[in-house]
């Protein structure tokens, strides 16, 4: 049996970073929710950064405020900044029924009482001048030196959750938390649930930020998960987190406090995960999994057949992004008789080493392998450049673009974000749908590379 | 003034705001420096009077005065029928309205800030 | 006063100062917007931070530089690969940025030791490279770290490498222009006449306020060696560190964007005794004024007329094949700051477009002025202009096109407004000659788009015009000229290449015998 290491980065700094921090998390989140615009408290760089990030990985806008706060604030305190982006935001948009107010490094260190403001909020302005207007003030606590995005990802769905969900009658619903993920994803996810026939509630709704360009100029980018939905949490079946730390918080709040039972994962990357997620649909709602799906399990298992053990088998590589992709993808890539040989997990959680997924791994590879977690993209560059890591693929976002670039090593763009490539917001990772595009991203990837490098190019004459 | 001089002044100045950055430096006290001393040494460009520039600041102030005499010669056939009189007339009422539009009379408030 | 009151803003009066309309009649001192002042809470303004302004405009272009920004990882990571300003240093500065990663501990318990074991094991990992800025962030401004005394231990203990520190926190200022000038101030402050550079020319500039953006810097630097000047320093794209430290040895400080950089002239002027000579490196027109204003500063001015003459004749029918067909389109020139007015003026003259908005993002007052003076009459000019205003606008203006950010960008695609981007441009270099032919190209290609037009047919209801398979540019761009122009021989499409940069890396240039020896 050889070694799988599970060890932090072994330099204080950050290279490279995988990851940006908790506020862009949060800001994340809250676009998937309708009627929603967040106020971020703190620099404007904050948002500015963060809008410029998703809008250049999804190549759609859509609205985040910032309360702008500048010299005077950060020395004084800034809650009146707060104060006036509450109330300008509901002046000129007037459909805004959920403001998250979204706290930053600066206005943590400053102590700025965000809940205690938003309840002076609710007391004075939303009672006397918005009377008759549903508004929901939503505090959500996202330092920038705390965790990373994914952190600020799972702590802002709690938040919102905690904020809405309200017992009332069985719905007989399932609650779906995708995690962070794709338009393509979610619409893959609901194809899944709608082929078993399970009504649910998917957290959140994002499909639509794939959007067109109408003739009349309508369209606008937003989502989709109404507050109706989330005060409908409460009364679910069960509570189905796919990503355990995106979001499986708000299922362990629900479980907690409303006795919705919570299923954490598994993150439904190839075969073996879906059929896994499947199976817990199928336990939850006993409702069967159908021919049409048994027949697209087949499609995607017949398309893995084409390529793996042809081209993918022993292939090497390192896998980067938010830890639950990662994870999902090296299970996926041991399916596909590749070698995961390098896993890099983004922030200082300390729970990595203590995932049952890791542990298995562990116990299981049969090849040399490294989990490093705290990770930046150094840790891949300097293996590769200086320590004679031998790779044949990288898995990654497009932050990375450059090691693979310059290492002359091929990289599959997933996970987020993925603004050097056209189009992958709009394709799944997840469900056999996702299986299937991703091992034929992986093929063609690799078969581009052989002919660009002139490395047994030639093999494709017959296939 | 008569309307023909406000006229060519405002041609004059038309081509500075259009095509010159000189003009618009920070600070109130370095617009009317570059001001003066553009404005001055292309109004003795145009009159066919020697131009000092030995100092680096001064072929500062030259190179921009000898291409806004060029480009008003090349636009303005007028100017070279006027006569050295003539010329310092409209160039100090050019100087006056460049002042006013740039200094006394901006709304920048920036101008009168005593730090870059 | 004309001011612009958008109906968006109504609710918040105070935003009315903030837009004009350049009336016929109107003049600066009766037109002008205000400006730089702190951003309306909540009005969803597109500024960024002063941290931004100091590290990711200005500090990062350096391309010898390990840049880091000592704070958590955020800052890092959201200004690191959003721009286009590339080096002939294989683009070091675009691959490589380092965040100190500051946790709750460090907030806690100070952040002034694990920031020196990050300057170490920063240069342990790239140990060819000697120079550093690091850049306070908004977490450690407010702990009080104090990483200058940081910087100067590191600097005792390692004596072969030199460290900038700017100290330009997110919350420095209304906009990213506050880090501007933090970060030319300190410059000057700290690092200018550090260094003696090697003079190799009678004739000797900085070049300030130039950030390379597609090789800009790259294709103006070909001027200036074909004349034989010596660029002793960009400010500070394709720039580096030490031949920034040498500023103070420049007989000219020759400046593009006075928005970012405009101090640390002034400060070169009042301190070193250089004059400041401001240019345009875009338009024709304006180009060539300002090489010809270089060459006369040091009686080399036929030098400057041979590229005049020489570009000119090159470029000049491929610039008005396109100034034909793009007559009277209307252009939101709405950018950050400086190209509101590099371009207002130019584009209008030499490309026959007309300018029906601009706006600045994080501009002051001074650069309203300039986009003010140089924009034609009818023209809504917008100070710090947010969502729903720019929707407003567009609305109102019908652009044919808009010259934005990427993010605004995606909200005009969705009303039907092809864009541009105005910072990192789409096909540049848009400086130089054929830079500008570029720009015009891009311009077309964005008007005339086939899919454009596609985009405006509700099928549902719409008549599909014509029986084609298909439809060009020139179909559309062509339809409504006159033979003579549709067919002039003088004029042709631009012939460039996709990367016309790859021309100058080898490229010789003339010997001009000093007149001087080289004493300084």
């Amino acid at each position: 049996m050889m070694t799988c290491d599970v060890k932090a980065k072994d330099r204080i700094g950050t290279i490279n970073p995988i990851f940006t921090c908790q506020p862009a998390g949060a800001q994340y989140a809250s676009i998937g929710i309708k009627d929603c615009i967040g106020i971020v408290h703190g620099g404007q760089g904050c948002v500015m950064f963060v809008r410029l990030l998703i809008s250049q990985h999804l190549k759609e806008s859509f609205e985040i405020a910032s309360s702008s706060v500048h010299e005077d604030g950060a020395v004084f305190g800034a809650l009146d900044r707060v104060e006036t982006a509450v109330d300008v935001l509901l002046m000129r948009y007037p459909h805004v029924k959920v403001i998250p107010i979204i706290t930053t490094c600066s206005t943590e260190v400053i102590g700025d009482d965000i809940d205690g403001v938003i309840t002076k909020l609710e007391e004075e302005l939303l009672a006397v001048k918005y009377p008759d207007r549903e508004v929901h003030l939503i505090p959500i606590h996202t330092p920038s030196f705390v965790g990373s995005m994914v952190s600020g990802y799972d702590v802002a769905v709690r938040d919102f959750v905690k904020a809405f969900a309200a017992k009332s009658e069985p719905n007989g619903k399932i609650n779906l938390i995708t995690g962070w993920v794709n338009p393509g994803d979610v619409t893959a996810l609901k194809h899944l649930l709608a082929e078993m026939e399970i009504d649910a509630t998917v957290l959140f709704e994002i499909e639509a930020f794939d959007s067109p360009l109408m003739p009349d100029k309508s369209a606008v980018s937003h989502g989709d998960t109404t507050i109706a939905d989330l005060i409908d949490t409460a009364n679910a079946t069960a509570t189905v987190a796919l990503n355990r730390y995106e979001g499986a918080k708000a299922a362990q709040f629900l479980e907690k406090k409303f006795k919705v039972p919570a299923v954490i994962g598994p993150t439904p990357i190839g075969i073996r995960n879906t059929d896994t997620f499947l199976k817990s649909l199928q336990t939850l709602t006993g409702k069967p999994i159908p021919q049409s799906l048994v027949r697209e399990r087949g499609i995607a298992i017949d398309a893995i057949t084409d390529v793996a053990h042809m081209f993918l088998a022993d292939k090497k590589v390192a896998i980067f992004g938010n830890p639950d992709l990662v994870i999902g993808l090296a299970e996926f890539c041991l399916d596909l008789e590749m070698k995961p040989v390098l896993l890099l997990l983004g922030d200082d959680n300390a729970g990595y080493a203590e995932d049952p997924r890791i542990k298995a791994l562990q116990d299981n590879v049969s090849h040399e392998m490294e989990i490093i977690t705290n990770a930046d993209l150094w840790d891949l560059e300097d293996r590769i450049k200086n320590k004679g890591l031998e790779l044949d693929l990288i898995l990654g976002h497009s932050k990375g673009r450059f090691v693979s670039i310059d290492t002359g090593v091929p990289m599959v763009r997933v996970g987020f974000p993925t603004f050097d490539r056209a189009g992958l917001f709009r394709h799944p990772v997840v469900g056999y749908a996702g299986a299937t595009w991703l091992v034929e991203q992986i093929a063609n990837t690799l078969f581009t590379d052989m002919e660009y490098k002139k490395n047994k190019e030639w093999l494709l004459n017959v296939w | 003034m008569d309307d023909l001089t406000q006229d060519r002044i405002g041609q004059l100045i038309d081509y500075i705001m259009k095509n010159c950055l000189w003009q618009f430096h920070s600070r109130a006290w370095d617009r009317t420096r570059q001001n003066e001393n553009i404005v001055g040494m292309t109004t003795k460009i145009l009159c066919g009077e020697p131009v000092e520039a030995e100092t680096p600041f001064d072929k500062c102030y030259w190179v921009d005065a000898v291409c806004l005499a060029d480009a008003y010669r090349a636009r303005h056939p007028w100017l070279t029928e006027m006569n050295a009189d003539g010329i310092k007339t409209l160039m100090t009422g050019l100087l006056e309205r460049l002042e006013y539009l740039t200094v006394t009379g901006s709304l920048n408030a920036e101008l009168t800030d005593q730090h870059y | 006063m004309p001011y612009h009151e958008f109906e968006c803003s109504k609710v918040i009066p105070e935003r009315k100062e903030h837009a004009v309309d350049k009336e016929p009649g109107e003049d600066l001192t009766s037109c002008l917007p205000k400006g730089y002042l702190n951003t309306i809470p909540g009005s969803i303004s597109e500024r960024g931070c002063a941290y931004c302004g100091a590290k990711h405009v200005i500090g990062t272009p350096m391309k010898d530089v390990l840049h880091v920004s000592h704070g958590p990882v955020g800052c890092t990571y959201d200004t690191w690969q959003t721009k286009r300003y590339i080096s002939d240093a294989d683009n070091f500065q675009l691959k490589y940025t380092f965040a100190t990663d500051v946790k709750e501990k460090h907030i806690v318990f100070g952040a002034e030791k694990m920031l020196k074991e990050n300057i170490h094991q920063a240069f342990d990992a790239f140990p060819e490279i000697k120079r550093m800025t690091i850049y306070q962030t908004c977490a450690t401004a407010l702990i009080g770290d104090d990483i200058g005394a940081i910087a100067d231990e590191v600097m005792e203990e390692r004596p072969d490498v030199d460290i900038f520190v700017c100290n330009s926190p997110g919350f420095a200022g209304p906009s990213q222009s506050g880090g501007h000038h933090k970060i030319n101030i300190a410059w000057v402050n700290q690092k200018v006449g550090t260094f003696e550079p090697e003079i190799t020319s009678d004739y000797v500039i900085n070049y300030v306020g130039e950030y390379n953006i597609q090789g800009d810097q790259e294709v103006m630097q070909d001027f200036f060696r074909r004349m034989g000047i010596q660029v002793l320093s960009t400010f500070t794209g394709n720039g580096t560190y030490d031949e920034l430290r040498g500023m103070h040895r420049a007989h000219l400080n020759v400046l593009e964007c006075a928005r970012s950089a405009e101090y640390i002239c002034n400060e070169l002027r009042v301190r070193y005794g250089i004059p400041r000579l401001d240019i345009d490196g875009f338009g024709f027109e304006a180009l060539g004024n300002s090489l010809r204003k270089i060459g006369l500063f040091f009686g080399i001015e036929d030098r400057a007329q041979a590229i005049i003459d020489e570009e000119t004749a090159k470029w000049k029918p491929q610039l008005d094949w396109y100034k034909e067909r793009l007559q009277g389109k209307r252009v939101c020139l709405w950018p950050g700051g400086s190209k509101l007015w590099h371009w207002a003026h130019a584009i209008e003259a030499e490309m026959g477009v007309k300018v029906v908005s601009l706006y600045t993002k994080f501009g002051h007052q001074g650069d309203m002025e300039k986009g003010i003076a140089r924009c034609s009459e009818g023209t809504l000019a917008i100070d710090d202009p947010n969502e729903l205003e720019s929707l407003e606008a567009m609305e109102l203006l019908k652009p044919h096109v808009i010259f934005t950010g990427k993010r605004p960008g995606e909200v005009a695609k969705k009303v039907g407004v092809p864009y541009l981007n105005a910072h990192a441009y789409h096909n540049g270099p848009y400086k130089g000659f054929e830079g500008w032919v570029r720009f015009a190209r891009d311009i077309y290609n964005a008007i005339y788009s086939p899919i454009h037009q596609l985009s405006e047919l509700d099928i549902s209801k719409d008549e599909i015009p014509g029986n084609h398979g298909f439809v060009t540019r020139r179909m559309l761009s062509d339809a409504d000229l006159s033979d003579e122009i549709r067919n002039a021989p003088h004029l042709s499409e631009y012939d460039g290449k996709f990367d016309c940069l790859a021309a100058l890396k080898d490229k010789t240039y003339p010997e001009f015998p000093r007149r001087v020896a080289a004493a300084e």
